[in-house]
């Protein structure tokens, strides 16, 4: 009883250092106790030893980063007529607007159907996602293939990115990045933009991934009879969605005669209509097709194209035993089905692309794309890392000697210090609990925190020891409150100046403003209050 | 220990107008080299490779600097825009102009990475001996057409800020002459930092604007705490002057002493985001102390004396 009679003034007069106390107890644990770090996300940096729970970004670690917006022009509110089956007529209306531009390619032309109205039918937007379509041409498109629509811009639909995100993410997964991620952000303008972020991972290699749409389509080549003389077509035979299962790459196999390929498997529902097809262009003539494409393009037996991004990546026959199991129909009971490359690399680039699915929209970081690219060794990233901390050590110190020579008591100074760190650590703990990935515009941050700490830990200090001594607790109170109102109004300034950082994510200022916002705050709730009460301690007990 | 005790000027002997002179002076200059490098160039202040656009890589190379700078030239099989040595040797960065984008940087990167004869991408024997012996560690590109988006979030951003803080002002003093004296300040503590910038050469880059943003509420601090102690205390008006010239001269000379060492300590290890963040903010704070002890000060005097009685 007596006990806690003493304990209670004591606990009364310095919440605020026990507020503080709890704060950095609670940081430590966020840093170091394991279980709070983010294991899926860290993959690429397993091999290192962990010693805390700090995430460290792209420029500390080491990757690529690539920010930009995707290649598009919409058409909106296109009215596309009535139609019995809506997946029928967007088919209709993507060939019809690919064949009135020149470079684009049916998979290049996304429709989407919003909504059906009584008088005009269905309505939706026409998506056009290649280089060079301006929204003039696609204007003209429309027009001349007999659809009136609304207006035209640059960039997508809100689906087709969404989708694209979807896509890329499984491409990086695919290929093997781990812990790579992809998002969308926007800016203030209304623009929007995808990042991706890959641990690790070369520049050439992630932009190669964004920046084609890793379309793969088997197509038939062969030879009809048009008023007396032999011209070849082309048709599509499978479709990217009409896989059941892609097995990985397999490497040749001389032993066998088996160059790089991959073997693939049609669902069941699209097998009788894929085996039709390849029947229908004599690719599975009895006795099979010898493919001569490239050497005599124009009097070989009809041939499989493999074509990935609209190049022909790979032509090839057909072995008899395959073409007579399709011509008895067997096939379609087991339709398996081996896609042969000229080289390996060009094989796991197929089992990939058919995996993740084509990219809706490729991200615009070609030739005067608009995408910005970056990237970072892990050399360099370790460099970053301790540098940097060599820098923050620095100010630290400097802020220090400032601060012990203006007051020449380590009273007064010490605590001031020792306060303006325990922001940092909050912070730090911060960091590792939300695995906000540390950059170096964070650590900038930090470092902003510690001046406008330490700048508000000495107005409350020149504040509490101005006009005489502190001799009881109103007059601290009182001083410190007026102390308080200067603080306040000085963070809220702070607090509005770097908003506008924290919201408009584009650009790599984002850490350094919600880290500065934080600090500010967590330094006028918490440890700039704790800092008053440690002071009054000092100075009331002489 | 040694005290350093901040000097009590003798405002007295000055008017208003003397005091205000110097910083307005200060401010016209600024403003009339902004606007002569606007009409000259177009943009307010030269833009560096983030606004801009263009490409940024970080090499090391293990050769002497006159020979480094000449291998670099070979590797990269195009004259760059500026070579810049940074840490204590061997580092450097090589900054191209927007007319190299992503396709052309990953073109050097591969230029850079080959390695033997039989490599095609290799450009020439010569290319390929110097590429040997140039590392890179750290390559970036920024689209002209991204570098255009950033430059309008920039100056959003910046408006969006100085509106707010200018609001917030005048609502917390709710008296003319002293928010306006604050929000003068403010302006002249963004715009004189950018004058600077040009005279010095220093191109903008993020980690200028995220400074540029940090001195709207530095800058306001000092104000406050002078408008504070001169309207809402009792007490002199010098005496009031000088409480609040101690602790705020305290202050900025603290951040002043920390930015200082960050500028030079990260320029000298080639951090380039924490290197500007700290020389811009260097600018603005010295550029603060004359804003708000004698624009500032001035303005209050003038209010307090003679505005107040009309």
């Amino acid at each position: 009883m007596s006990l806690f009679g003493n304990i209670y003034p004591i606990v009364r007069d310095n919440w605020r250092v026990g507020l503080l106390v709890v704060l950095v107890a609670l940081s430590t644990v966020f840093l170091f106790a394991p279980g709070f770090a983010d294991v899926t996300a860290g993959e690429g940096a397993t091999a290192q030893e962990r010693q805390t729970n700090l995430k460290y970004g792209l420029e500390l670690d080491g990757g690529t980063r690539i920010r930009a917006p995707l290649v598009g022009v919409t058409a909106e509110r296109v009215t596309f007529g009535s139609a019995d089956d809506p997946g029928q007529l967007t088919a209709t209306v993507e060939r019809d607007v690919a064949s009135e531009l020149a470079d684009a390619e049916v998979t290049d032309v996304i429709v989407r159907v919003d909504r059906q109205t009584q008088n005009e039918g269905f309505e939706g937007t026409v998506e056009v996602t290649i280089d060079n379509v301006t929204t003039d041409q696609l204007a003209d498109a429309l027009s001349a293939a007999g659809y009136e629509f609304d207006s035209t811009r640059s960039g997508v639909t809100d689906e087709t990115r969404q989708q694209t995100v979807q896509v890329l993410q499984s491409k990086i997964n695919e290929a093997g990045l781990s812990g790579g991620t992809v998002q969308t952000v926007d800016t203030l303008g209304g623009r929007s933009f995808v990042l991706v972020e890959v641990p690790n991972a070369d520049r050439s290699e992630v932009i190669d991934l964004v920046n084609s749409k890793g379309s793969v389509r088997v197509v038939a080549y062969f030879p009809t009879e048009q008023n007396g003389s032999t011209v070849y077509q082309n048709t599509t035979l499978i479709e990217q969605e009409q896989f059941q299962r892609i097995s990985n790459a397999r490497e040749a196999d001389n032993t066998q005669g088996l160059g790089p390929r991959v073997p693939v498997r049609v669902t069941e529902n699209a097998a009788p209509d894929v085996q039709q097809r390849f029947i229908e262009t004599g690719i599975a003539s009895p006795g099979g097709t010898r493919c001569t494409y490239t050497a005599n393009p124009n009097g070989t037996d009809p041939c499989i194209l493999l074509v990935a991004d609209g190049e022909v990546v790979n032509a090839f026959g057909m072995q008899p035993s395959l073409a007579d199991s399709m011509q008895t129909g067997q096939w379609s009971a087991d339709p398996a089905f081996v896609l042969t490359t000229t080289n390996f690399s060009e094989a796991q680039q197929v089992a990939v692309d058919l995996r993740a699915g084509a990219l809706p929209a490729p991200l615009d970081v070609g030739q005067g794309g608009s995408g910005t690219a970056s990237f970072i060794s892990p050399t360099q990233g370790d460099d970053f890392k301790i540098n940097s901390l060599i820098v923050g050590i620095i100010s630290v110190f400097a802020v220090s000697g400032a601060v012990f020579v203006r007051y020449g008591e380590a009273e007064v100074a010490l605590p001031m210090i020792v306060t303006a760190l325990s922001e940092v650590y909050a912070l730090l703990g911060f960091a590792a609990l939300l695995q906000f990935p540390l950059d170096l515009s964070v650590i900038g941050g930090f470092i902003a925190v510690i001046g406008t700490g330490v700048d508000d830990l000495i107005i409350i200090a020149d504040e509490v020891m101005s006009e005489g001594e502190v001799n009881s607790r109103r007059v601290f109170q009182s001083r410190f409150r007026k102390a308080f109102w200067v603080i306040g109004v000085a963070a809220a300034t702070t607090v509005i100046a770097m908003s506008p950082l924290a919201v408009l994510s584009l650009g790599d200022l984002q850490g350094f403003a919600i880290f500065t916002i934080l600090g500010v705050l967590v330094g006028v709730l918490i440890t700039r209050p704790a800092y008053g009460d440690i002071l009054r301690a000092l100075l009331t007990d002489k | 220990m040694a005290r350093i005790e901040v000097p009590e000027p003798d405002y007295d002997r000055y008017s208003n107008r003397q005091l205000a002179a110097i910083p307005l002076l200060v401010l016209v200059v600024a403003i009339a080299i902004i606007t002569v490098t606007y009409l000259s160039t177009g943009t307010p202040v030269a833009l560096g490779t983030d606004f801009a656009g263009g490409t940024e890589f970080r090499v090391v190379v293990d050769a002497s600097d006159n020979e480094a700078r000449e291998l670099i030239g070979t590797a990269f099989a195009r004259e760059p825009d500026s070579v810049r040595q940074v840490g204590d040797g061997g580092e450097y960065v090589v900054t191209f102009g927007p007319e190299v984008g992503n396709e052309e940087a990953t073109r050097m990167e591969q230029l850079l990475g080959c390695a033997d004869a039989a490599d095609t991408s290799c450009a020439s024997d010569t290319q390929r001996e110097a590429a040997q012996q140039v590392t890179y560690r750290e390559s970036f590109t920024v689209s002209a057409a991204f570098g255009n988006t950033l430059q309008t979030q920039a100056l959003f951003g910046l408006g969006i800020a100085f509106g707010g803080m200018a609001l917030l002002v005048f609502v917390m003093f709710r008296t003319f002459v002293p928010s306006v004296a604050v929000v003068i300040s403010a302006f002249s503590d963004i715009v004189v930092p950018v004058a600077l910038m040009n005279v010095f050469g220093i191109e903008l880059s993020l980690g200028s604007v995220a400074a540029l943003l940090m001195l709207i509420g530095y800058s306001v601090d000092s104000d406050i705490l002078l408008n504070n102690h001169i309207l809402r205390r009792s007490g002199g008006f010098y005496e009031s002057t000088y409480a609040a010239m101690r602790t705020g001269v305290t202050m900025t000379l603290t951040s002043l002493s920390a930015m200082i060492v960050l500028a030079v300590t990260a320029t000298f290890f080639g951090i380039g985001l924490l290197s500007s963040i700290g020389t811009i903010l260097v600018f603005g704070l010295v550029t603060d102390l004359l804003n708000t002890y004698l624009l500032n000060l001035s303005l209050l005097r003038w209010y307090k004396f003679e505005g107040v009685k009309r």
